[in-house]
């Protein structure tokens, strides 16, 4: 078996225990590590120290890169690729560039979100260490998991098993990487 | 401690005192127009404010509980509102007809030495465009409106004593056959009062303007009087930033939804390009008309639009009263737009946005702010339950509202 593990996991039995324990991982400064609940538990991303997400950021680069694309689409095609007088309009004016930026401007925020979606969750993902756990399933069920990685800068296998020990984790056991 | 209520009253009756200064001033049509932008801008909040209640109702929601019961405070003024329109249908039977809508005078000359009388499309238009069913509709509308929130204010200061969930079930039914008939009245109150000022001109687009100035006013208020309440100190532990997220999305929802309707309406007529339909914007292009309307693009949709994308800027106090305050005043500048250059000078030109028929503008809105306010105050202070339904099945789930 390969020296270093994947990490630590430790079981908890409700849902503020593992609430609390994340308050303290989270103060002993972990940065690579998550909870496993199975259900959502309502200000855990505050406990776990979680930023708001950056997906937002992706969309209005998605959102301007559409607007940006339909005018530009539309004054060269029609002004400057194969000038074309339409209805007595000027060859371009922006406003009839609108609904096809506009439907862009829509369309690509929508890419951007997905695709920025799919790459900070690390999408798609056929496989994690923690699918080797023999208890995982009840992680879907009746149980609660913290998951210290040992990538994490602060990780020490004899003192982060103590921290989860500390902060009432139980069967505190080395996932295989 | 009961908020006091005679400033308010005060800066009405000093707006109402300024408009009547107005009529000796600029004369009785301008201050009179002045006077119907001061009350559509308001009763545009109220609609508003009618709605938010009758949309909570019909989606059973859980998150907006808090806020309900400040709106149903502020429809405590639908019936000042009817009491401040009744000058200018008193007016348009009184006075000469045409003191302010054109179209009540048959005399009234229009271009090419024509009448209205001899007009052909205002005798297409004749049996909707007659002081007889003005007056009967703005009765009407008048009455749904203050019908409708005598019922939802009944159900729910009712259900705060006695707690019967059947006051919730009773609403939803208000709801279901409410908004419908919102929209018509306000729908036709729009197109009556307002777009009626230019009857030449086509928009199916106007009732459909006039609802998302409704909308975004009232949001704009509501996040005002939240605020305000959670400064008191009243609704420290029961605001929390999920209620002001949610009604920022809202406030964006509708700033969209306000820049769609306005674009497509100069947009389909800008495009088809016809004399009956292009005449009221090129109107609105002379003097400084113009520049009130680059500030519409900018200052009404495209800041707000940007300012509310951001989850700070919804979520933090000092921003979003900020957002929230430049939304009313751009609803102002927005019916200025709108109601104003109906107002001609002696060439038939727009008389300009800049002029002292401004300052009437404003004081109108001051006027009939200050008795609307002065309206919710009242109301406020004597409910039992003034904050929030404290017995409405929903309120603990708005209390712990999240993400």
């Amino acid at each position: 078996m390969a020296a270093q593990p994947y990490g630590l996991i430790a079981t908890f039995s409700d849902t503020s225990s593992i609430y609390h324990a994340a308050e303290k991982v989270r103060d002993a400064g972990y940065k690579n590590w998550d909870c496993i609940t199975p259900l959502p538990i309502h200000g855990l991303d505050k406990a776990m120290g979680v930023k708001r997400s950056i997906v937002p950021r992706c969309s209005l680069g998605g959102g301007i890169t559409g607007f940006c694309t339909g005018m530009s689409l539309i004054w060269y095609t029609d002004a400057f690729d194969y000038p074309l007088i339409v209805g007595g309009k000027p060859l371009f004016s922006p406003l009839f560039a609108f609904p096809v930026s506009y439907e862009l401007t829509i369309l690509f925020t929508a890419f951007a979100t997905i695709i920025g979606m799919f790459v900070l969750n690390g999408l798609p993902m056929h496989y994690h260490p923690v699918l080797k756990y023999r208890n995982i399933r009840r992680g879907m069920d009746d149980l609660f998991f913290i998951v210290i990685e040992a990538s994490d800068p602060r990780f020490n296998a004899a003192e982060t098993r103590a921290l989860l020990g500390a902060i009432g984790g139980a069967n505190i056991e080395e996932l295989e990487a | 401690m009961e908020p006091n209520a005679s400033p308010a009253l005060l800066i009405g009756a000093a707006g109402i005192a300024v408009v009547i200064l107005g009529v000796f001033v600029s004369g009785l049509h301008v201050a009179a127009t002045a006077w119907l932008l001061g009350v559509v801008y308001w009763t545009a909040m109220a609609i508003g404010a009618l709605l938010m209640i009758l949309i909570h109702h019909v989606f059973d929601a859980g998150w907006s509980v808090v806020l309900r019961r400040q709106y149903e405070h502020g429809l405590a003024a639908f019936k000042w509102l009817a009491l401040l329109f009744l000058p200018l249908l008193v007016l348009s039977w009184i006075a000469p007809h045409d003191l302010i809508w054109p179209w009540m005078n048959m005399a009234h000359p229009i271009a090419n030495g024509h009448t209205v009388g001899t007009d052909e499309l205002y005798e297409k238009k004749a049996a909707f465009l007659n002081l007889h069913m003005l007056t009967l509709c703005s009765a009407i509308f008048f009455a749904v409106w203050i019908w409708l929130s005598a019922r939802l204010r009944k159900a729910s200061f009712t259900q705060d004593v006695d707690g019967d969930v059947r006051w919730t079930r009773k609403s939803r039914v208000t709801a279901a056959f409410g908004i419908p008939l919102t929209a018509l009245a306000l729908t036709f109150a729009a197109v009556y009062w307002i777009k009626s000022l230019e009857y030449h001109w086509f928009s199916t687009m106007f009732g459909v303007w006039y609802f998302a100035n409704c909308m975004r006013g009232a949001l704009s208020l509501g996040v005002l009087i939240m605020l305000w309440l959670y400064n008191r100190g009243d609704f420290k532990g029961i605001l929390n930033s999920n209620h002001l997220h949610s009604i920022g999305q809202l406030m964006f929802a509708f700033t969209v939804f306000w820049g769609y309707v306005s674009f497509s309406q100069y947009f389909l007529i800008w495009n088809a390009n016809v004399p009956e339909e292009t005449f009221w914007y090129n109107l609105r292009e002379h003097g400084d008309w113009w520049w009130v309307g680059m500030f519409i693009v900018f200052g009404t949709f495209l800041l707000p639009f940007l300012s509310l994308l951001s989850y700070k800027h919804k979520v933090t106090h000092r921003i979003i009263r900020r957002i929230a305050l430049w939304i009313l005043f751009v609803i102002f500048i927005d019916l200025s737009f709108n109601l104003m250059p109906a107002l001609k000078d002696a060439h038939g030109e727009p008389q300009p946005f800049l002029s002292i028929n401004l300052l009437w503008s404003v004081a109108a809105v001051a006027g009939v702010g200050g008795i609307c306010v002065w309206a919710y105050l009242r109301s406020f202070a004597t409910a039992a339950a003034r904050l929030i339904p404290i017995r409405d099945p929903r309120i603990a789930e708005c209390l712990t509202h999240h993400e």
